[in-house]
């Protein structure tokens, strides 16, 4: 049974040499667009261009202006003479937030029975950097409130917040995206080899000569999978050592653990593929259909958005997307530096996951194949 | 160049698409199903926040603190701390997103006057929610020293206030950002369908059969083409649907303008997928390619979450992609009502990058066919 398997995977490999276009492109592209997602995402979003409209000209309202522009979230490069101008400048999305200082600023400051305002107007037709900008604006006022409070009439702040950021002090983004990204790529590049493989042999005809070989189902099957999971592993490493040499990405547990777990993340995966392959007529099809799952995958993943945000019925899904459970692992073992003891959950789920599928893959392909 | 000619290859292409469910499914509903699903999870807004608490000072006036901050529900104390208990385990387990520490003697020092350190420990990993979850807290801390000032001296709360507002996205929801953006991300799954039609017919060899056939070079492209523009079409429309229907996403603008400039993202894309085509033998490459280099770029570096980064590559990588163009125009046609003529210039980048790459790809193809 082992030459079996064999001879089918060195026929899987020939494949591969003979289509080396494909080939270089497998083990040279995600890296490439790890390097790229790295350098686009990576670094801490910075100079969110706001807009200033100070209609008091008073040295107050230009301390403020100042301490806006020294956070590092965003640039104040515009200073518009009257509201109309916000509307067109928002608008174009020239500016992503627009600081609004009333006359009257600076005398409400020196009055202590009064309050001093400011506006803040954001463009929210994409959430995420106007909330940033937002909040960065928040802080700087209330960093500008505080020290004129010092200085002037008002009380001490009573409660000062001393915050300390665990596994990731510098708020580097980076730190966040690559390992997930590392994740989306094995996953991506296994997923499709696997469920492509069954559904070009079918497109093709040469499934029918596959048929009337010696073989059996499993062992077709088996046959397929290796190569993915060769050239799945081959990848990962590829892309830890670009993560952790290339942009600094700690890797603060063991690394034997985690590629252990990225085998076995792919081994499911690979479950995952053939199960489409039994689904799926032609290869168009497969594709598409990879395409659907991914997207899925990727969204319940907490790749973007923590699992914990998500809706209960959603989280509850989350719990059965192996892409998830990996996830959590990949950044618990570099960035946290998490053992088993803390992702046995994880493994297991994944595990229990991966059986079910294959099992249910692998006997739907026998009856789809005969 | 016969019209006729042409018209064969589309109706030869549209019985392709409807002759099996799979694929007519694929190629027309699955953007609008995605949207759906997607969009759900791509509702980022942090709004639950688990922390865990170490009340080191135990006074009715730190009790009170814990109580304010939790008091709106978006906060929750999952975990009182005892004393000398280790809080590492708390944020490498993810049992809490934050661990907030009071010191002894907290109640002394914020009666007295003077300020009391109150230690926040983060889960740092995921840069951009752990800056939410600190604005969280700092707004929360804020509101409970307004609330004291006035209890303690009559004094209205805050030293400054800040008044925000969110332009075209009133009630700030991330589901009103994000569809928009989304949209024009999954409108490319069209293309793909594209490339992996070009390819297939060479890869099973039905291509030859069309060597013999009258048909030219550039009929047999525009047939193809004009069938998935066709098929895209009723893609765009479907996920139209459900962004105003279902997600009741305001559309500001006017629904003849977006056909129109989202047609023209039918060109630029499709121009896109048919030069990858060209240069690719088999679908399992092609599929690959547009994944790598269409895709996935445009989830992460084409602006739909974070804003265009300043790194001069990226920037250059973005700008390429049409899907960056066309999130600006989705987002701007939806919730800014603009027009074709205030979005000139994404629409003009689309088009001519379209065309080009259209005519490029003509003038390749024809060489290949002789």
């Amino acid at each position: 049974m082992l030459l079996r398997v064999w001879n089918l995977v060195l026929k899987e490999f020939i494949q591969f040499r003979r289509d080396w276009l494909m080939t270089t492109f497998i083990l040279t592209l995600p890296v490439l667009q790890l390097v790229l997602l790295a350098q686009a995402t990576g670094s801490r979003i910075s100079n969110l261009r706001v807009a200033v409209l100070d209609l008091d000209h008073s040295s107050a309202g230009r301390h403020l202006v100042t301490m806006l522009d020294n956070r590092r979230e965003l640039d104040v490069c515009y200073y518009p003479a009257a509201l109309a101008d916000i509307h067109r400048l928002l608008d174009q999305g020239e500016a992503t937030l627009a600081v609004i200082i009333p006359s009257g600023f600076a005398a409400d400051l020196a009055d202590a029975t009064r309050t001093p305002k400011v506006q803040l107007i954001a463009d929210a037709s994409n959430i995420v950097p106007a909330s940033i900008a937002l909040r960065a604006a928040r802080e700087a006022t209330r960093a500008f409130a505080r020290e004129t409070g010092f200085f002037g009439k008002k009380t001490v702040f009573p409660i000062e917040l001393r915050t300390t950021v665990r596994f990731n002090p510098a708020f580097n983004h980076k730190f966040f995206t690559v390992p997930a990204q590392v994740g989306f790529i094995v996953y991506q590049v296994t997923l499709t080899l696997a469920s492509i493989g069954l559904a070009r042999e079918r497109e093709l005809g040469t499934l029918e000569q596959l048929m009337v070989m010696p073989l059996r189902r499993i062992e077709l099957v088996i046959g397929k999978a290796v190569p993915a999971l060769i050239i799945g592993a081959l990848n990962f490493l590829l892309m830890m050592a670009v993560a952790i040499f290339g942009f600094g990405v700690p890797l603060r547990g063991s690394l034997s653990l985690l590629f252990g777990l990225t085998l076995l993340f792919i081994v499911v995966e690979i479950g995952y593929g053939i199960f489409i392959s039994g689904i799926a007529r032609t290869q168009q099809q497969a594709i598409l259909f990879v395409f659907v799952l991914a997207m899925e995958d990727m969204a319940f993943s907490g790749y973007l958005v923590r699992v914990k945000n998500l809706p209960v019925a959603l989280q509850t899904i989350a719990q059965i997307v192996p892409f998830h459970h990996y996830l959590t692992i990949i950044r618990g073992v570099m960035l946290k530096g998490a053992g088993l003891d803390a992702l046995w959950s994880h493994t297991a789920a994944m595990l229990l996951m991966g059986l079910l599928v294959t099992t249910i893959a692998v006997r739907n392909l026998s009856r789809s194949l005969d | 160049m016969s019209i006729r000619r042409l018209l064969a290859i589309t109706r030869k292409e549209f019985r392709h698409i409807t002759r099996d469910v799979r694929t007519s499914f694929l190629v027309t509903i699955a953007p609008a199903f995605l949207l759906v699903t997607l969009s759900y999870i791509f509702a980022m807004d942090v709004d639950r926040v688990e922390i865990a608490v170490r009340d080191l000072d135990g006074t009715p006036l730190s009790r009170a603190f814990i109580a304010s901050l939790t008091a709106d529900g978006d906060m929750t104390v999952v975990i009182y701390v005892r004393q000398g208990e280790e809080v590492e385990p708390l944020l490498t387990r993810g049992i809490a997103d934050l661990v907030l520490v009071i010191p002894h003697g907290f109640a002394d020092a914020v009666l007295g006057g003077g300020p009391a350190e109150v230690h926040c420990i983060v889960d740092g990993a995921d840069a951009i929610a752990a800056s939410q979850t600190i604005g969280f807290l700092e707004s929360r801390v804020d509101a409970f020293v307004a609330g004291l000032r006035y209890w303690r001296s009559g004094a209205t709360g805050a030293i400054l206030d800040i008044s925000d507002r969110a332009w075209y996205n009133e009630t700030f929801k991330s589901l009103v950002s994000m569809v928009p953006g989304m949209m024009a991300v999954l409108l490319c799954m069209p293309a793909l369908a594209l490339a992996l039609a070009l390819t297939r017919e060479v890869e099973t060899g039905s291509f030859e059969n069309l060597i013999a056939t009258p048909v030219r070079g550039t009929e047999y492209l525009l047939g193809k083409l004009l069938a998935y523009e066709a098929s895209g079409m009723v893609s765009v429309i479907m996920t139209w649907l459900v962004a105003t229907l279902w997600f009741r996403v305001p559309f500001r603008g006017s629904f003849p303008a977006f056909l129109l400039l989202a047609a023209d993202y039918m060109v630029a894309s499709m121009g896109f997928s048919l030069l990858v085509a060209n240069f690719v033998r088999n679908q399992q490459t092609a599929m690959f390619l547009i994944l790598m280099v269409f895709f996935v770029p445009s989830f992460f570096i084409a602006g739909l979450i974070l804003p265009i980064a300043d790194n001069p590559v990226a920037r250059a990588v973005a700008y390429g992609l049409p899907t960056t163009h066309f999130i600006t125009i989705c987002r701007s046609v939806f919730l800014k009502g603009l027009g074709p003529v205030a979005l000139w210039e994404p629409a003009l980048i689309l088009l001519g990058t379209g065309i080009a790459s259209q005519v490029l790809s003509l003038v390749l193809f024809k060489k290949k066919l002789v």
